[in-house]
């Protein structure tokens, strides 16, 4: 599975200030960091980027491809800084996203097939977020379609579902899950990707690992292809790379209907356990719920 | 081939709680299948209406809701004894809105000594409704809780932002809280986990659910209420298995629909019986989502609301 490193955001205490000002030393050490962490692509998320987006997003692929190689995943909602950026990678790069709002199909579009990147297809249609698995259905085929129409190949789109925090909406969390079940049947050769940490948006910080990690195995029963990720996340990487097999089976266990006897599971088990019950709609999320 | 009627598949129970002390305490909850869903389980007691008093004269209420009180809204001992004895009242809820400190901001000693008097003047059991403010609800209902042991009050609202103390005073004194979240199952479950891990026996927690009126986003509340009762019943969630309290006059007839005179706009039909009806209604969606114990106002309402709940549990 490809990881892609969420850290390098506008919205860090650290970063933050550090694009404004154009300091590279911090961003530099981010993505250096990032890359020991094990990951494979960076995320450069500006943030809208209404004023001045281009020459930041410029600035900042520069910057950090003067201390890395890695491939980057430019994340704006800003078409003139994600060209910009395009302009001066040096590697395949991904653009993150294009979802069904017109003006994304008009502007991002046509970028990504003059570019030869890949994209992310957002299933954000015209009316907002897709309500269950069957209208992701028809927007992945929707925004396929119209990709395809402009020469993008479905191997370089990688439709991005929606992930929603369990605690707003567990149908949404399950509708998640049962359209990544289709994706292969709908889209085939399309791959796929997921915002993940934004299942555990709302959780007290040091619980969201828990959420986030026990939901990426979830996603992997159904051969997802690549995450947005914490990069700093050990553990998680370690699913990822295939390196905790025995958790991972049981994980999926659980979402087959089995009921391991908790009793012979050691604390660790036990609460991928319980996290996969609530996560699976079974038991109802509080902030508490490895407690109960 | 014959028809089955669909049936659900009940796992979970509605714990019973006790409310108030002696001859007039009442029980609530018990229920093993969905709100009057008499041919799927039982519910072996029916809803009860809590008759609303105000702890300082009520300002802005239309005149339909305090016409059924005059002469008595300066009074709340006065009022409640009115509640139980001209209106038939099966409980009373004493709000204390003299407490709030954006208003009188009375002191917790003196409005804790107006629930004593009112709780000794009336043997129904007797709701305590603060004003959300964590610091002075502390306070306050701390110091009622002191002043009321033993006459097992049912007290609220108690918030994650300050159960501590006001629980660890409902269990000490032998209270009822009232766990109150706005709208959002997620948040009722954890403040009742979060009330159990402090030590308030189940038998002394009521959930609040947050309930507005018709017009003004009484689906929400209905569905979170709906989802709390599926969860306790269907998915055996042991941490919403409790009675549900629902706050739901002040809601109705505080609106600008209610409130309009008659002469204002009368296209809007009349005033007093549209408050009435509204008040009514809003009550009646709130008990078929699952509420055991609603807070009312106006007597006629709750006339239609009593008939209502007698109709659907006769078999």
């Amino acid at each position: 599975m490809l990881l892609v490193g969420e850290n390098l955001n506008i919205m860090s205490r650290t970063i933050g200030p550090a694009l404004r000002e154009r300091n590279p030393r911090p961003i530099q050490q981010l993505a250096q960091a990032e890359a020991e962490a094990g990951i494979d692509y960076l995320d450069l998320n500006i943030g809208p980027a209404r004023k001045a987006g281009d020459e930041l997003m410029t600035w900042l692929v520069n910057t950090i491809q003067e201390v890395s190689d890695q491939p980057l995943s430019l994340d704006t909602a800003n078409p003139v800084a994600i060209e910009a950026g395009l302009k001066v990678c040096w590697r395949r790069a991904l653009v993150n996203s294009v979802s069904l709002q017109p003006e994304r199909l008009e502007q991002t579009l046509p970028l990504v097939k003059k570019y030869n990147a890949d994209m992310i297809g957002l299933l954000w249609g015209v009316e907002g977020m897709p309500r269950d698995a069957n209208e992701r259905c028809l927007l992945a085929v929707d925004l396929v379609y119209k990709a395809n129409q402009l020469g993008i190949p479905n191997e370089a789109i990688w439709i991005d579902p929606i992930v929603t925090p369990v605690s707003v909406e567990i149908n949404q969390v399950r509708a998640c899950l049962e359209f990544m079940s289709m994706l292969k049947d709908i889209a085939p050769g399309c791959n796929s990707i997921v915002g993940l940490s934004n299942i555990s948006n709302g959780t007290p910080a040091h619980l969201r690992p828990y959420l986030n990690r026990t939901y990426l195995i979830m996603l992997m029963k159904y051969g997802l292809y690549s995450a947005i990720v914490d990069a700093f996340d050990a553990e998680l990487i370690r699913i990822a790379r295939g390196d905790m097999p025995k958790i991972v089976k049981l994980v999926h266990r659980v979402m087959d209907g089995d009921r391991p006897d908790l009793s012979s599971l050691s604390k660790k088990e036990v609460d991928y356990v319980k996290t996969a019950r609530v996560l699976s709609g079974e038991s109802l999320y509080s902030h508490s719920w490895l407690e109960v | 081939m014959a028809f089955d009627i669909p049936k659900i598949d009940y796992t979970g129970r509605i714990k019973e709680i006790k409310l108030g002390s002696g001859d007039e305490a009442l029980t609530v909850g018990g229920q093993s299948s969905y709100p009057f869903h008499l041919f799927e389980g039982e519910m072996p007691h029916p809803p009860r209406i809590a008759m609303e008093v105000y702890d300082s004269p009520p300002e802005e209420w239309p005149e339909a809701a305090l016409e059924p009180f005059t002469g008595v809204t300066d009074d709340p001992v006065a009022w409640a004894k009115k509640c139980v004895n001209d209106y038939g009242a099966e409980m009373v809820c004493l709000q204390l809105v003299s407490t709030d400190p954006n208003g009188l901001d009375r002191g917790a000693d003196e409005a804790a000594e107006v629930v004593k008097k009112v709780a000794e003047a009336i043997t129904v059991p007797l709701i305590v409704w603060g004003t959300a403010n964590h610091d002075k609800d502390t306070e306050v209902l701390r110091r009622v809780s002191e002043l009321c042991q033993g006459r097992k009050l049912i007290m609220g609202p108690v918030e994650e932002g300050d159960y501590k103390k006001i629980g660890a005073s409902a269990i000490g004194y032998h209270h009822t809280v009232i766990a109150s979240t706005p709208i959002d199952i997620n948040l009722a479950k954890q403040l009742n986990i979060l009330l159990g891990n402090l030590g308030v026996p189940d038998e002394q927690i009521i959930i609040d659910p947050t309930v507005s009126g018709i017009g003004y986003g009484i689906e929400y509340a209905y569905s979170v209420m709906e989802r709390i009762r599926m969860a306790a019943l269907a998915q055996q969630d042991e941490k919403l298995q409790f009675p549900i309290i629902c706050n739901i006059a002040r809601e109705t007839w505080k609106t600008k629909e209610v409130k309009i005179a008659t002469e204002e706009d009368p296209k809007l039909g009349d005033a007093r019986k549209r408050g009435i009806l509204m008040e009514a209604m809003s009550a009646m969606v709130l008990l078929l989502a699952g509420a055991d114990v609603l807070i009312m106002r106006h007597p006629e309402a709750i006339g239609l609301v009593r008939q209502m709940i007698g109709e659907l549990t006769t078999s």
